[in-house]
């Protein structure tokens, strides 16, 4: 009997140690609340988009917007994939072009009748239909340093042409010493740096649409059925190779971000190959020095536009129970007095639209907002490539030519083995 | 009292639970994914049979990867036991301090593999550079983290400093247990030290040399953190006339077919990084134990 008694006691007690333990993770709070969880990938503004998502919560009855940001660098897509098999998909998550349309298509719904589709040029269309909610106007040029370039005797508005380039970069080399600089450029292509995507992913785009009207992908869906326009190809090598020639070579071949920030910034290099994004970089490493932006003119041919594009946009998750909330959350950003404050002023982004008037504080951002009013301006394609393209082929590719930037005839071969395989 | 086989068993329910639904039901999916072309989200998901590990062994990046690992794990695995070793010797002898040294060397265990990845491309790229170009010593001018021949030995050196002291506990332990009788006698009989270490004090710790083996073995096989951190795969070499990344050992090939979405095909890979690293490692368990001694 008692026997019996113990044996029933120890299988009730594994039993529910088991289901508690698992159960335990299964039960929500209920409560009239909608929550909208975001998801998103952009640290640099992680404090500002979370003071305005408690800002709308507190003004908005019922609602509550939570952020989660993933953290520098990390793994975006692994994370979704995670959240997907645990089943706390986000409300609002982020795409980064085509790539991640396709594989995202069954949870991304249809954004068409938001009102602020009308004010940008920028969504992210789909099957002909509005999707994704540009996060920003991204941009980049060759930056210059414009004092460097006066002492130089050069004039940054004749930077139209290769030759053009060839000649300044020769200037400078050769007055190194008189200016006080290490090297005339500020580059990065090294893999192990984690810099490959300067080279092979925003220096290739080069390639791809400089040149061509705002929304020509000719060149970028030839490489796609596996061939390189070999005429173009052989200028654009020329143009990379002057960068990688007359650039700083520890940067180069081995330096991370800072490194390569950090050596325009201290007036150490006349260009920097980078983004908008570094205006918050420069602002702390105190740079007061005038910069503006050049155009990237890889052809024998004059060029003057700079090379613009949304970088990511925001989706709504067609499955979830909350999906108006989240669009009238989306919508308060594009389409409020605080919505532009908020990305102008505290994340301090181009906003893709229109209506906004305010103006960004960084340089570079100021240059492509100019460039955006003005127009003549290149898109970027390379996130039309199949995924890990840039990282995984081109990325050797380029860091190879990096470190032998004479060897100009293995690298076409390299890169049009490379995009034969696209086919 | 009597044992309850049927009380016992009830025991290991919530261990055995576990251990099944988080390790042998996935390693299952695993091996069932290998042989779609799953891309981690699509719902439809289509048999392949074997054609991703086809494919696998035409590729320059994965073939090379492969043979990089296998020369990192032989590299590491000599390294780490030889200073390991070398380290037991010393904090096991009558020095001062002793306790000091095994504490001190067993320190940079603790740190984070990302963490120390990090301060150690400082070193390489920052600290040694410099050093170079003001003493005009030629060869540290370039840092051995950018070039493709000296990546991997700077790896194991850097993972040499890390896993040390760990595998130099188990060796302490392993010489603290002999007793000292033995090494006393030797002694007397006009045994020199060399003679003793080699004669004695190896024989006798066989099975320290087991575990150790084992434990080197299977980390450098998969060393995934301070790979990424401290190269990040880089330089780019050349392989089979292809371009591929100098140190992406194949934890980190694994991890960027993954995360190219190519789910199916990195998990192929894993499936021959596991039957590798199961013969080699019951291969050099099977050789180890046969050198063990009974007391």
């Amino acid at each position: 009997m008692k026997k019996t008694l113990t044996k029933v006691l120890a299988f009730t007690l594994v039993f529910s140690l088991i289901t508690t333990s698992i159960f335990a993770s299964g039960t929500t709070e209920q409560s009239g609340e909608t929550t909208v969880n975001m998801f998103q990938l952009k640290v640099e503004i992680k404090d500002a988009l979370d003071a305005y998502a408690a800002q709308y919560s507190a003004a908005t009855d019922g609602v509550t917007v939570k952020v989660e940001t993933l953290g520098g660098g990390g793994d975006y897509g692994g994370a979704m994939k995670a959240k997907l098999q645990s089943d706390q998909m986000p409300d609002i998550f982020v795409i980064e072009g085509q790539g991640g349309y396709d594989i995202w298509k069954d949870y991304i719904a249809d954004l068409s009748d938001e009102p602020w589709v009308d004010d940008t040029d920028l969504a992210f269309m789909a099957d002909g239909k509005v999707v994704g909610f540009p996060v920003a106007i991204e941009g980049y040029g060759l930056a210059y340093n414009a004092e460097i370039l006066d002492k130089a005797g050069i004039d940054p508005a004749t930077l139209t042409t290769r030759a053009a380039y060839e000649k300044a970069f020769k200037i400078l080399d050769e007055k190194k010493e008189e200016l006080g600089i290490d090297a005339p450029v500020a580059m990065a292509a090294s893999v192990a740096g984690g810099m490959w995507w300067v080279a092979a992913q925003h220096n290739l785009a080069v390639y791809w649409g400089g040149g061509l009207d705002f929304n020509d992908t000719s060149i970028i869906e030839k490489a796609l059925n596996g061939e390189l326009d070999q005429e173009r190809f052989m200028q654009y090598t020329k143009y990379l190779q002057l960068l990688f020639k007359y650039a700083d070579q520890a940067i180069l071949l081995n330096g991370s971000y800072d490194d390569q920030v950090g050596s325009f910034a201290q007036g150490k290099t006349a260009f920097l190959h980078q983004g908008n994004w570094v205006d918050p970089n420069l602002a702390q490493l105190g740079v007061d020095f005038e910069i503006g932006y050049a155009p990237h003119a890889f052809l024998d041919t004059e060029e003057t536009g700079l090379f613009l594009f949304a970088p990511s946009w925001y989706v709504v998750n067609s499955q979830s129970p909350n999906i108006e909330a989240a669009k009238d959350f989306l919508t308060s950003i594009a389409m409020t007095e605080e919505g532009h404050k908020y990305m102008v002023n505290e994340a301090g982004m181009i906003p893709a639209f229109k209506s906004v008037t305010l103006k960004p504080s960084g340089q570079l951002s100021q240059a492509l907002m100019d460039a955006n009013a003005k127009g003549g301006n290149y898109g970027v394609f390379f996130g039309m490539l199949p995924d890990g393209a840039g990282q995984n082929i081109f990325g050797p590719i380029f860091d190879l030519f990096a470190q032998d930037p004479d060897n100009v005839d293995q690298f076409i071969q390299d890169m049009n083995n490379a995009v034969a395989s696209f086919k | 009292m009597k044992q309850n086989r049927f009380i016992n068993g009830l025991f290991l329910v919530p261990t055995l639970f576990a251990f099944l639904m988080i390790i042998i039901i996935p390693f299952f999916f695993g091996l069932y994914y290998s042989m779609t072309d799953w891309n981690g989200i699509s719902r439809d998901i289509n048999f392949v049979g074997l054609a991703n590990f086809k494919n696998l062994f035409s590729s320059p990046d994965f073939l090379y990867s492969f043979l990089i690992t296998i020369a990192f794990t032989f590299i590491n695995v000599i390294f780490v036991n030889v200073v390991s070793f070398v380290l037991s010797l010393v904090v096991t002898s009558k020095i001062p301090r002793r306790n000091f040294y095994r504490a001190g060397f067993f320190v940079p265990y603790l740190i984070g593999g990302i963490v120390l990845g990090y301060i150690w491309q400082f070193i390489f790229n920052n600290i040694l550079v410099e050093l170079g170009s003001s003493l005009s010593i030629e060869f540290l001018q370039t840092s051995f983290l950018s070039q493709a021949n000296t990546v991997i030995w700077t790896m194991a050196v850097v993972n040499t400093w890390q896993y040390a002291g760990y595998i130099m506990l188990i060796y302490v332990a392993s010489i603290q247990s002999i007793p000292t009788s033995l090494m006393e006698a030797a002694n007397v009989d006009g045994a020199k030290y060399s003679t003793r270490v080699f004669r004695i004090l190896i024989p006798m710790m066989a099975n320290a040399f087991t575990i150790s083996l084992f434990l080197t073995l299977t980390t450098s096989f998969k060393q995934f953190d301070m790979n990424l951190t401290l190269t990040n795969g880089g330089p780019a070499t050349r392989f089979l006339g292809a371009p591929v990344k100098a140190s992406e050992l194949l934890a980190m090939n694994i991890f960027n077919t993954a995360a190219a979405n190519r789910m199916a095909e990195a998990q192929a890979k894993a499936v021959v990084l596991f039957v590798v690293l199961l013969i080699v490692s019951l291969i050099q368990v099977t050789v180890n134990k046969k050198k063990e001694v009974e007391m």
